[in-house]
């Protein structure tokens, strides 16, 4: 039971250090873009809520296929991904700006390994031996868990977002008397964006996707209906849960893509 | 001095002997009519924790001993995999409890109460359905109960059955709190079942899902609950002292495992087989393999340790 796999998880590219998923030449998002996943998303999750009504459903399905539970177990997979990617905002942001800072650059080495221990552990094994750390379960830990898992993605992407900013533009602005605070909140950090939200959008789908272990460690989540999906060789249930699981997953990527798109500057 | 050469001259008369016998045919010198089973090849596997390990290696042993070339699939996967690896044929042997099969394998949902029965309709189905071979079952059962930690019997009211629990939750709702597996929490034979059988509801914020192998840590802690759900052959229960709350109105089926075979291997060697395995399904008391369980999971011995010592103690090799 210990080893448990999860092939369902959504798969992250195990580069996800490096900033992937960077749109350039943005231009406002035209109405596909804008109701392209919505309306995928809505196919998939009406096609299976009719495919698993069509079913009859035995005691078990229909203990876990209820709207109640479904609802409370999405919202707290919500809860753990939405409150750890907040955390890990707060803290990647300002270390990859800290970090490209002259005077900090002896301590990348050392940051960028201890982000990368946090994601290379496996990720049961780094709630485990949270588990073992923190003495108590539940919402916490796992949060730190997922924390620790996706710090990486965001933290690097910062970095990089603002190293690529092109140097004479910075010579020029510092030559129009801008103040380095001033470079970096008006021309660093806007040309950064895109790459930073790249960031985000790869820590997003960890987080979703490694939320799922939360049922593990008593944090809810929708790993409870996938699991006891696999465990009960119950299809209605599994497939029910993997949907929602990789639908949060892809819309709270759409999301922050179309976050990113607004907040962009124009003409980039 | 004569005494000297004598003793070696017997010892060398013993020694061949028994290497006569040995090379005679087998069947006369090992106990149970076993040996049967020269040219016969068969793999054998296990599911992925400590119990089935043992259990694995008893077969792996005992067919060894029979004169079979054995491969070592042992540690094949999950249920789900392991059970799969048989059915394709990939192994030929592992040992599969009845209630898995029932719940699982054949979708069912309510547990027949007769374990002999439970049994039966089982292996029967299994080999109209799939040809799949279920010796019989061992003698120990592995099925769920409730446990606490020894130590907080006084703070809980002393509860020494289900039955008793439902005064606690009663009387002291914020002590009634449970931990459980996620698959405990929606079966028939689980949870659900228990309450309405005992008539009681845990209060719905006390229940906390985890990890099967936390639940036990966690009751020891009680953090976050004080009681766990146990299964009654684990060596954890008596290695963390955790007192089992008696299933006073025989609510748990009591689910026994068997080895089961594949047909290719069953209808060669079925008599053999049955021959080897009877005696030692018998032999697997409740008391013998909680011991052998706790020797892994308690003092982490090897589990092919553990099973060669049991068997050699027994005389099954």
């Amino acid at each position: 039971m210990a080893g448990v796999e999860a092939p369902e998880i959504p798969e992250v590219s195990s580069d996800a250090g490096a900033p992937v998923g960077i749109q350039r030449g943005s231009h406002r998002p035209t109405l596909l873009e804008w109701l392209g996943m919505p309306v995928f998303l809505a196919v998939i999750g009406g096609a299976t809520y009719f495919w698993v009504q069509s079913r009859e459903l035995d005691s078990i399905e229909t203990r876990v296929l209820t709207r109640d539970l479904l609802v409370t177990r999405t919202i707290e997979h919500l809860q753990l991904t939405a409150v750890s990617t907040l955390i890990v905002l707060a803290l990647a942001v300002p270390l990859g700006i800290l970090l490209t800072r002259r005077a900090a650059r002896g301590a990348v080495p050392v940051v960028l390994g201890i982000a990368n221990i946090g994601q290379g552990v496996p990720s049961f094994g780094l709630l485990a031996v949270i588990y073992v750390a923190f003495g108590f379960l539940g919402f916490t830990p796992v949060v730190f868990g997922l924390v620790a898992y996706s710090l990486l993605p965001i933290l690097r992407n910062t970095m990089v977002g603002l190293q690529q900013v092109d140097s004479n533009l910075i010579k020029a602005s510092r030559g129009m008397g801008l103040s380095p605070t001033m470079v970096l909140l008006k021309v660093e950090l806007p040309l950064a964006v895109p790459v930073i939200i790249a960031g985000v959008r790869t820590a997003l789908i960890i987080n979703v996707g490694t939320a799922t272990l939360g049922t593990f460690f008593g944090a809810g989540g929708l790993g409870y209906v996938v699991f006891n999906g696999i465990q009960l060789n119950r299809d209605t249930i599994l497939v029910s849960g993997v949907v929602l699981v990789s639908g949060l997953a892809l819309l709270v990527s759409y999301l922050a893509g179309m976050a990113g798109r607004l907040l962009s500057p124009r003409g980039l | 001095m004569n005494n000297k050469h004598l003793l070696t001259a017997s010892g060398a008369v013993v020694l061949a002997l028994s290497l006569a016998a040995c090379g005679d045919d087998g069947s006369s010198s090992t106990g149970g009519g076993s040996g049967g089973l020269e040219g016969a090849s068969i793999t054998v596997g296990s599911k992925d924790f400590d119990e089935q390990l043992i259990l694995g290696n008893i077969s792996k042993l005992a067919l060894e001993g029979a004169g079979a070339d054995v491969k070592d699939e042992i540690n094949t996967g999950g249920t789900d995999v392991t059970r799969a690896a048989l059915t394709s044929g990939a192994i030929d042997t592992y040992w599969e409890y009845n209630g898995t099969a029932w719940i699982s394998f054949f979708k069912e949902t309510e547990p027949i109460p007769d374990r002999v029965e439970q049994y039966q309709v089982v292996a029967d189905r299994d080999l109209k359905e799939n040809k799949l071979h279920w010796l019989q079952p061992a003698n120990f059962n592995n099925t769920y109960a409730l446990a606490f930690p020894s130590e907080a019997s006084d703070e809980l009211g002393n509860p020494s059955t289900l039955s008793d629990l439902g005064d606690l939750i009663s009387s002291d709702p914020g002590n009634a709190t449970l931990c459980v597996e996620s698959e405990f929490s929606v079966r028939d034979d689980g949870l659900p079942g228990m309450e309405k059988t005992y008539g009681y509801q845990f209060p719905k914020n006390n229940v906390t899902v985890l990890d099967t192998a936390i639940v036990y840590s966690a009751a020891d802690k009680r953090e976050p609950c004080n009681f766990g759900e146990v299964f009654t052959s684990d060596g954890r229960v008596s290695a963390l002292d955790l007192t089992v709350l008696e299933d006073d109105k025989g609510f748990f089926p009591l689910y026994n495992p068997s080895p089961v075979f594949t047909d290719d291997v069953y209808s060669e060697y079925g008599d053999e087989l049955d021959a080897i395995f009877d005696p030692i399904s018998e032999a697997l008391t409740q008391e013998e393999m909680t011991a052998l369980n706790e020797r892994v999971s308690v003092d982490l011995e090897q589990p092919d340790d553990v099973a060669k010592d049991w068997m050699s103690e027994n005389g099954f090799i």
